[in-house]
């Protein structure tokens, strides 16, 4: 009679384990989210807190950007790199890190869906023609050396509508835009193509450029 | 029968309610809030306790915001949920640590030689809580804490609000239900009530640490954990409009049966009689970077004083030693002070990337009628009567400022005010109940978790015996020398660590 040596049996045992969970997972198993809440009530339950109490997208402090009418594929990209923690400025960490983490594919593309259908907001007459001038002067074209900054009308458009993965900026909070612009400016947040864009961008090209783009429209074709 | 009288005045305070500050400390910020949510402190607070508009929308949903799913879920055939456990239990440990200097040391009361009295204090823990906060389930959530008290040197229940909370998916409308045992614990703005800002207070520190009671202040603010409990419902309408009215009854913790006896009196200086209804209507507005907020509270309560019950056991003790007392000697339960508390409370936040200023207050008037059977003019019994006024009014103002820097550096400057009419019978000397200090609290704080505060709280006006530190013969005949009745005597200067995980 042939004896089982001990590797055989671990062997069997390990075959039988896996035939068998196999089975019994196919049995019990459901689907990911099941027990998860819809996107739309995540809207309602969780990101309205910040971004738009009554679910428009439309927040009220600029600590929070506005999400209405942004970029569909843009907020899915977002929300998936601050679920990897690869999105890593001190916003992000704070308040996105944490509340992203367990959200599934579907959930991210259910809010992104949501919010990108929200009405957007535009933009509004500046009270500083000048400084919203010399914006417009960064914003198409671009400061020269030895302050390079790339025209930002190249990706986000005409109105800074944006497109796919380039982020809607028109009816952004001002102070919101500039702080991103200081994030990528400082390396706080890595976007390989703005962090080169901006990398020498000046406080006061800041403040002109996102003073600009608080009065575009937003609206119609988003390619430059 | 001045040392009586000086007696009954001390307990007598008690019913003005301030000492029953003591019994509940304030909560914070706990860590499992943030890992319940996976947001950051400053999600919900400028600085704990004090929250932002994000943090009072937390609270008023019921604590159950996450996007976690439930590590264990049942639902019914309609798909509602019958359990909804996270993988989370939310317990957090939170600790404060307290070293008050006083200006000068107080004097020892119990003996007949002064003994070492020192001028400071190490409350090492002032406290140390554990702390279930969090979802119960996905539309109920807690807030459940157990104390040990450094000063009381006892372990016992202390806030809790459970909770359930509902609403509109456009959120129009916000409602909820609520328990606890804390009235105004369950607020969501700061410039009232238990989370009122300054929040780390000597007042609270030194009062319980040496022996005691406080400085006066009314009743609205005053019941607490172990006091009372009650029930509440609330609608923050628009995101702005809040209403919320609710009914507290006594709670005297470890009195199981309804009797409210002299023992159960005595443990907190008297107990609510009957219902108190609360109400309490707010309005906030937010634009920007900054939320404002206007609202009123009214209380209505009934108080059973401790004053002058005598139970039918100390009667038949009393009797049996030779004192004969007659039911017209006799205070009996039932006897109550009606409090009338009506509040206005206001909040501004800024909450910017860098700068946090906020100015927060409150103004409450309180009308006290006496108990008849309580007040000299119309006493019936042979003993002393307790007030000098069937009615006592009391009037706090409370106006803090305070500016953070990156939530790493900070302070504050808060002022204080409380005046009344004087009831010498109530309060001994010429019977005012009035109080008047300023509070300025410098902040550090390395993690937001762990802070540490430097707070220099100066009086102006301590009334009579208001405070431990009333250095008068008169309050302290056993401590001859002690004269000097100077509110400054009660200077403080505290350093406190307050941290949780």
């Amino acid at each position: 009679m042939k004896k089982f040596t001990t590797h055989s049996l671990n062997v069997a045992v390990a075959l039988a384990c896996t035939v068998f969970g196999t089975v019994r997972a196919a049995e019990i198993s459901v689907p990911p989210d099941a027990s998860a809440r819809d996107a739309k009530t995540l809207v309602s339950f969780a990101c309205s807190k910040c971004h738009g109490t009554s679910t428009n997208g439309i927040s009220i402090s600029p600590l929070f950007p506005i999400l209405a009418g942004q970029n569909s594929i843009y907020i899915q990209e977002q929300l998936k790199l601050l679920r990897q923690h690869d999105r890593a400025d001190p916003h992000a960490r704070a308040f996105m890190w944490g509340i992203s983490h367990a959200l599934t594919d579907e959930q991210i593309q259910g809010l992104a869906e949501w919010f990108s259908s929200q009405p957007a907001v535009s933009g509004r007459p500046s009270n500083n023609a000048a400084l919203a001038a010399r914006g417009k002067e960064v914003y198409e074209n671009g400061v020269p050396e030895p302050h390079r900054v790339i025209k930002c009308i190249e990706c986000h458009g005409e109105t800074s509508a944006g497109t796919n993965n380039v982020p809607r900026l028109a009816g952004q909070h001002h102070d919101y835009l500039a702080l991103q612009l200081h994030y990528y400016r400082d390396g706080l947040r890595a976007n390989k193509l703005m962090n080169r864009n901006v990398k020498n961008i000046t406080d006061d090209d800041i403040a002109a450029v996102t003073e600009y783009i608080g009065t575009l429209s937003g609206a119609g074709d988003s390619s430059p | 029968m001045r040392l009586l009288r000086l007696g009954v005045a001390a307990i007598t305070f008690v019913l003005g309610g301030a000492a029953l500050m003591l019994l509940a400390q304030p909560a914070r910020a706990v860590p499992p809030f943030a890992r319940q949510t996976g947001l950051a402190c400053e999600a919900c607070h400028t600085m704990p306790p004090e929250l932002t508009p994000f943090g009072r929308r937390f609270k008023l949903n019921g604590y159950t915001l996450t996007t976690r799913p439930p590590l264990v879920n049942d639902t019914d055939d309609h798909k509602r949920n019958t359990l909804w456990l996270t993988d989370l239990p939310g317990i957090a440990v939170l600790a404060q640590i307290g070293y008050d200097h006083y200006n000068r040391a107080p004097p020892d009361t119990g003996q007949p030689y002064p003994a070492h009295a020192q001028s400071d204090t190490f409350q090492f823990p002032d406290q140390f809580s554990l702390v279930y906060a969090g979802a119960v389930s996905d539309k109920v959530g807690a807030w459940m804490q157990l104390t040990y008290n450094g000063q009381s040197g006892s372990v016992g229940i202390d806030n809790i609000d459970i909770r359930y909370s509902d609403h509109t998916f456009d959120n129009k409308w916000v409602w909820g239900v609520t328990a606890n045992n804390y009235l105004t614990f369950q607020d969501v703005w700061n410039g009232i009530g238990s989370y009122t800002i300054p929040n780390f207070n000597t007042v609270t520190l030194s009062s319980g640490g040496v022996g005691g009671t406080g400085t006066s202040g009314p009743i609205l603010n005053a019941l607490g954990p172990g006091v009372v409990a009650g029930l509440g419902a609330y609608a923050f309408w628009n995101d702005s409009l809040y209403f919320e009215v609710a009914a507290y009854h006594s709670a005297v913790a470890g009195g199981g049966s309804p009797v409210v006896d002299s023992v159960s009196l005595a443990a907190n200086g008297g107990a609510l009689d009957r219902f108190a209804p609360y109400a309490r209507v707010a309005y906030e507005y937010d634009w920007g970077y900054q939320s404002a907020e206007i609202g009123g509270s009214a209380l209505y309560a009934d108080w059973i004083p401790s004053v002058g019950y005598i139970s039918a056991q100390q009667q038949l003790a009393a009797n049996a030693a030779g004192n004969t007392y007659t039911p017209a000697q006799t205070f009996y339960p039932g006897v109550s002070n009606r409090y009338t508390d009506l509040s206005v409370d206001w909040q501004y936040q800024y909450n910017g990337q860098h700068n946090i200023f906020g100015f927060l207050g409150h103004v409450t008037h309180e009308r006290q009628q006496n108990s008849r059977q309580l007040v000299a003019a119309t006493f019936t019994g042979a003993s002393s009567p307790i007030y000098s006024n069937p009615t006592d009014t009391l009037t706090q103002f409370l106006v803090t400022g305070e500016y953070f820097r990156n939530r790493r550096y900070g302070g504050l400057v808060s002022f204080t005010r409380t005046t009344g009419t004087n009831d010498p019978l109530a309060n001994g000397g010429n019977g005012s109940p009035a109080n008047q200090y300023e509070t300025f609290e410098l902040d550090y704080v390395p993690w937001l978790n762990f802070r540490f505060i430097l707070q220099y709280d100066v009086y102006q006006v301590v009334a009579n015996n208001q405070s431990p530190f009333n250095l008068s013969n008169a309050t302290f005949p056993n401590s001859p020398g002690f004269t000097n009745i100077r509110a400054g005597n009660n200077n403080t200067w505290v350093l406190g660590l307050w941290m949780d995980y």
